[in-house]
């Protein structure tokens, strides 16, 4: 016979083990309960976020990784994140990041602000091997905050098969805007575009900077969004956009400009070193050249990025994630990083073995003397977003370049406003 | 009662006014437990409260208490990394909601854009998926068809897969080179390139008629955006969104629709029959109205649910062409760190929701109380 | 019958041809997904309406199931995530649910019409407000990136508790007299005599927990970051562009979307009548 009062402490107990499976089901942030930044640095599991440029790089982060793993006794998970800034916010915001992740330049500022990295520069043993001015972007507050993992220029690439079937030579290549309007218009036919690269500040700015403006003043104190040169450097894309020699990859069904060349869809392209390793594994019938951009009005300008490798104040595997930092900044990681997917070391002892190794990539090196590094600010993504989002619109007439800057300016002014 | 006849009685019921309290149990209650001694009643009310307890822990810690927290958070400018009741938030009183809806600024533009395109979503979305699912409802309702319950399964079937996978689908059938526009190729019309287009639908039909460019009046701004652009109808990009939507919802409401159809008694069908009335007339004078209390449930959830699409927008990422507020909000938070302006488009979105769920209970009636 | 048993053949046609169009539409998108899976990058870029590959290229399927040196796909993660987090959401919800429901339809306790107002005012609460709330929550109670967190905030939600609310209160009161006539106390009265009689209602409570569980995926985006609680929803958005830098390689994206779709396919397609009566009961009572 059954008695109520069991039946109901059955199905109450049923109900708690139910939810207890649940709780017991979850496993807590992926470091294990070590002490933290305590010594101990074998038999750990950490984690590493990164924001890939594709196959090549993932695969050549994730050998490294094992390499490291085998040699130090630990175990690294990789992780490449769709979203890089909005899967690393995130994370942290939870309070539970990844030890390691990519930090880009323009984000540092904001990640050192909110007390997100460990500053382990200081710690490193090759620290005086690196570039000063990779140096300088990851340095806040007197402290050297991390590792820059390398560095890439854009530069013009150009598919060499669709070149000289155009008819054009070596002394074609352009190195001044009327050249380069030249070239694009003669590659400009089939279903092919001259010229295709992504809708995005990250290329537009060296146009600009070739024409002698640049966002902020020398003493990064003020904005100077909407100046003359700068507006003529977007008036100049604007041109070749409405004249259908530029395009864009969303216009071409790419989603940047490697795959736009790699795919045919374009004759040449802007792109930064990634784009090396990014073609070889995906386009390996792909036969191109790298030269420096062609200058404009005022000369030569291209644009540089950075990551470094972030470490995470929460981390519980501090002392073990700067020793797989020292791994990965080591020259012969950062050649065999070179070799995969082509970013140029940021030691300077690599240098000559860069450029020994990789002669077509002589475009890139070159770049570094004059090239700038993106803006730092708190809150410019969004400027930064809205800006991009307009650039499209320039191939039709929609968006008009004035406007444009001005409202750039107006936007950034009201960021550096707030982020102060 | 069998289960049939139980379940046609709730159905009935169902379709006719009824109040959701619950004074019928209670008058039929109060009679025998008033003979009971007390002990009984204690042992109910311990039960009740035994009974509702975890439901309601779950409701209170992750429904309501979040709402708490988020207007709180909403009231300050914190970027998430450390506790929001500590020194990393700053208060600030209303700065968010003033820079969203008075200040001049990025974000209001930002929360202007993401409302408008909500807005078209939800005016072509809504009356185009109801007539769609009322359509193929009574196309399955036709008793003269065979193997209806294929069709129906083929309807309803992507309604029930998940909306990543099928807007990823979407993505690649509405590229630029993609299935749609070969087979509008086949039809010889030249179609846009969908998702990099964020021209709105409007503006095109207008360019059609010679109207290229704002006229001044429209010139002038409301919310940063100007009037021009409020009236620019939803991006091509967004009619791809609108697509997948209309897509994947139509067959849930069919459904809807289909239980509502075949309740309606066979006497009225054929009496109207007899009455000599035209098919058209019998259905615009006698089934329509006996689908009123289903089609304002299908129009009731279809508005909710419109003016909170995210999962689709997700995919399509920052775009200005096809944010709408629920992205905003998650990406004001998690991209730039600004959870404050992120709570506060999500109350202001949920005061929205609420405003137009009672204007249109208000305009249309319910059929049936919650 | 009716008066009128004939309809003119023309109009059937119709009828069947308009059925077959839409069906078509309705299913077409899912043919061209399998089909795009077998097919190249630049097959599927060149010739994308086509349904026959050409050539038939495995390298999508290789890429997913992990045998190429490109990342795969951790599918298995993924299925397995899906199918705990699911179950438990389901489960938690049917137990926890219908004893709300009970509970407010049939027995008196201190508060009651307070807390039924309460489900009421949160049942107009759109869930994508709750997002970033949420996610605060999760935060403070430290259950950010976890199985509970995953699941807990979310085994009982107010549409269910009042779904059963609405079953409970038209089963008759007669039967419950009955019941405690005989002698029955307030649990078993509950357990082996009313719950059986709603049962209509608990299928319709399972089948729409398990779906929507199961394809949730904005609560799970911010209930977690860590890639080893992605569920087949996540893992499938993040996987789509994130491993893939920004190329758009659609084979192996589409046909990890088609994996994804398999198990409720399946599903589906077992329980079919479920499915229809559960969304068609759902819909009149609530």
């Amino acid at each position: 016979m059954r008695i109520p009062a069991a039946r109901m402490a059955v199905a109450v107990a049923a109900g708690v083990a139910m939810l207890i499976t649940a709780a017991c089901g979850s496993s807590g942030p992926s470091a294990p309960k070590t002490s933290a930044g305590g010594g101990k640095t074998t038999g750990l599991h950490l984690t590493l976020l990164i924001g890939s440029s594709g196959d090549a790089e993932t695969n050549a982060v994730n050998a490294a990784a094992k390499a490291w793993g085998t040699k130090s006794g630990n175990t690294v998970t990789v992780t490449p994140a769709k979203d890089l800034t909005l899967e690393l916010t995130q994370a942290l915001a939870g309070g539970s990041p990844p030890d390691l992740f990519y930090v880009d330049a323009s984000k540092f500022a904001g990640l050192v602000k909110a007390n997100a990295l460990v500053p382990y520069g200081d710690q490193l043993p090759n620290k005086a091997d690196f570039y000063p001015s990779l140096v300088k972007s990851f340095s806040a507050n007197g402290k050297f905050y991390c590792a820059p993992k390398d560095f890439s220029t854009l530069a013009l690439e150009i598919n060499t098969d669709m070149w000289t079937k155009a008819g054009l030579t070596d002394a074609d290549i352009p190195t001044n805007w009327d050249q380069l309007e030249a070239a694009a218009k003669k590659l400009t036919k089939g279903g092919v575009t001259g010229l295709v690269f992504s809708d995005t500040l990250d290329r537009v700015d060296a146009f600009m900077r070739q024409a002698g403006g640049s966002l902020l003043n020398a003493d990064g104190t003020e904005f100077t969004a909407n100046s003359p040169e700068n507006l003529a450097g977007l008036q100049y894309v604007a041109k070749l956009a409405k004249e259908g020699v530029l395009k864009f990859p969303k216009q071409t069904d790419t989603g940047w400009g490697g795959e736009a060349i790699g795919k045919n869809k374009a004759a040449m392209t802007i792109e930064g070193n990634w784009i090396v390793g990014g073609v070889k594994s995906d386009f390996p019938k792909l036969h191109y050249k790298v030269v420096e951009l062609p200058a404009g009005p005022k000369g030569k300008a291209t644009l540089s990025f950075t990551n470094c490798w972030g470490i995470a104040q929460k981390s519980k595997n501090q002392a073990a994630a700067i020793d797989f930092v020292k791994f990965l900044t080591s020259t012969d990681q950062q050649m065999a990083f070179a070799n995969a997917f082509g970013v140029m070391p940021s030691v300077q002892s690599a240098k000559s073995q860069f450029t020994a190794a990789f002669p077509d990539q002589q475009a890139f090196v070159a770049g570094a003397d004059y090239a700038t590094g993106p803006t730092s600010l708190p809150g410019f993504d969004q400027v930064q977003k809205d800006f991009d989002s307009k650039i499209l619109g320039l191939s039709d007439g929609s968006s008009n370049p004035q406007s444009m800057v001005d409202d750039l300016q107006k936007n950034a002014e009201a960021a550096l406003k707030s982020a102060g | 009662m069998t289960a049939p006849e139980q379940e046609l009685s709730d159905l009935r019921r169902a379709t006719t006014r009824r109040r959701s309290d619950n004074s019928a149990g209670e008058r039929t209650r109060s009679r025998p437990t008033r003979r009971r001694a007390g002990g009984i009643r204690g042992r109910e009310r311990w039960a009740g409260l035994l009974f509702v307890g975890p439901g309601l822990a779950v409701l209170l810690i992750f429904l309501v208490v979040p709402i708490g927290l988020a207007f709180y958070v909403s009231l300050t400018r914190w970027d998430g990394l450390s506790s929001p009741f500590g020194n990393g938030a700053k208060f600030t009183g209303l700065q968010n909601y003033r820079s969203l809806l008075t200040e001049d600024s990025l974000t209001r533009q930002n929360l202007a854009v993401s409302v408008r395109n909500n807005f078209y979503f939800v005016l072509f979305v809504v009356p185009i998926q109801t007539m769609l699912a009322l359509f193929l409802a009574v196309l399955l309702n036709n008793r003269f068809l065979k193997g209806k319950s294929y069709f129906r399964t083929a309807f309803y079937f992507p309604s029930v897969t998940s909306s990543i996978a099928i807007t990823l689908v979407f993505l690649f059938l509405f590229q630029g080179g993609g299935a749609v526009n070969r087979l509008l190729d086949f039809v010889g019309i030249r179609g846009p390139n969908w998702l990099a287009d964020s021209r709105g639908v409007f503006h095109q039909v207008l360019r059609i008629f010679g109207v290229d460019a704002a006229p001044d009046w429209a010139k002038h701004e409301f919310l940063n955006l100007s009037w021009w652009d409020w009236l620019s109808g939803p991006s091509i990009a967004m009619c791809v969104i609108i697509i997948l939507v209309i897509w994947t919802t139509s067959g849930t409401f069919m459904l809807m629709f289909l239980a509502a159809l075949q309740n309606i008694p066979e006497e009225v069908e054929e009496a109207s029959e007899i009455d000599g009335a035209t098919q058209w007339q019998r259905f615009r004078l006698v089934t329509l109205p006996m689908l009123r209390p289903a089609l304002l449930l299908v129009l009731t959830l279809g508005l909710i649910g419109t003016w909170q699409v995210f999962d689709q927008i997700y995919l399509t990422g920052n775009n200005p062409a096809t944010i709408t507020p629920a992205y905003l909000s998650y990406n004001q938070s998690f991209q730039n760190s600004m959870f404050g302006v992120g709570a506060a488009i999500s109350f202001l979105q949920f005061a929205l929701i609420i405003v137009l769920s009672t204007i249109q209970r208000r305009l249309v009636g319910t059929g049936e109380d919650y | 019958m009716s008066a009128r048993a004939y309809s003119p053949p023309w109009r059937r046609t119709i009828g069947y041809v308009l059925l077959g169009v839409f069906a078509l539409v309705y299913l077409g998108p899912f043919l061209i997904q399998i089909a795009t899976s077998f097919k190249t990058d630049t097959d599927a870029a060149n010739h994308s309406l086509s349904l026959v590959p050409h050539p038939v290229d495995l390298g999508a399927w290789k890429r997913i199931f992990g045998y190429t040196p490109n990342s795969g796909v951790p599918f298995g993660r993924w299925l397995f995530n899906s199918t705990l987090v699911a179950t438990c959401i389901t489960l938690g919800r049917v137990f926890l649910d219908s004893l709300a429901g009970y509970a407010l339809a049939r027995l008196r306790f201190p508060g009651r019409k307070a807390i039924f107002l309460l489900v009421l005012s949160v049942l107009a609460v759109p869930p994508v407000v709750l997002l970033i709330p949420r996610f605060l929550v999760l935060k403070e109670l430290s259950l950010y990136n976890s199985y509970s967190g995953m699941i807990l905030p979310i085994c009982a939600d107010a549409t269910g508790i009042f779904l059963m609310r609405q079953f409970f209160v038209q089963i008759p009161v007669a039967v419950e007299e009955a019941a405690r006539i005989d002698g029955a106390g307030i649990w078993r009265t509950y357990w082996d005599v009313v719950l059986p009689l709603a049962r209509p209602g608990l299928i319709t409570l399972t089948i729409l927990s398990f779906q929507g569980s199961w394809n949730e995926f904005s609560y799970f985006l911010i209930a977690t970051s860590d890639p080893k609680y992605n569920t087949l929803t996540t893992g499938l958005a993040k996987f789509s562009s994130g491993s893939l830098g920004s190329g758009t390689q659609y084979p192996v994206t589409l046909g990890a979307a088609l994996l994804s779709t398999i198990p409720v396919a399946i599903l589906f397609f077992v329980f079919q009548r479920q499915f229809v009566s559960g969304q068609l009961s759902a819909s009149t009572k609530g």
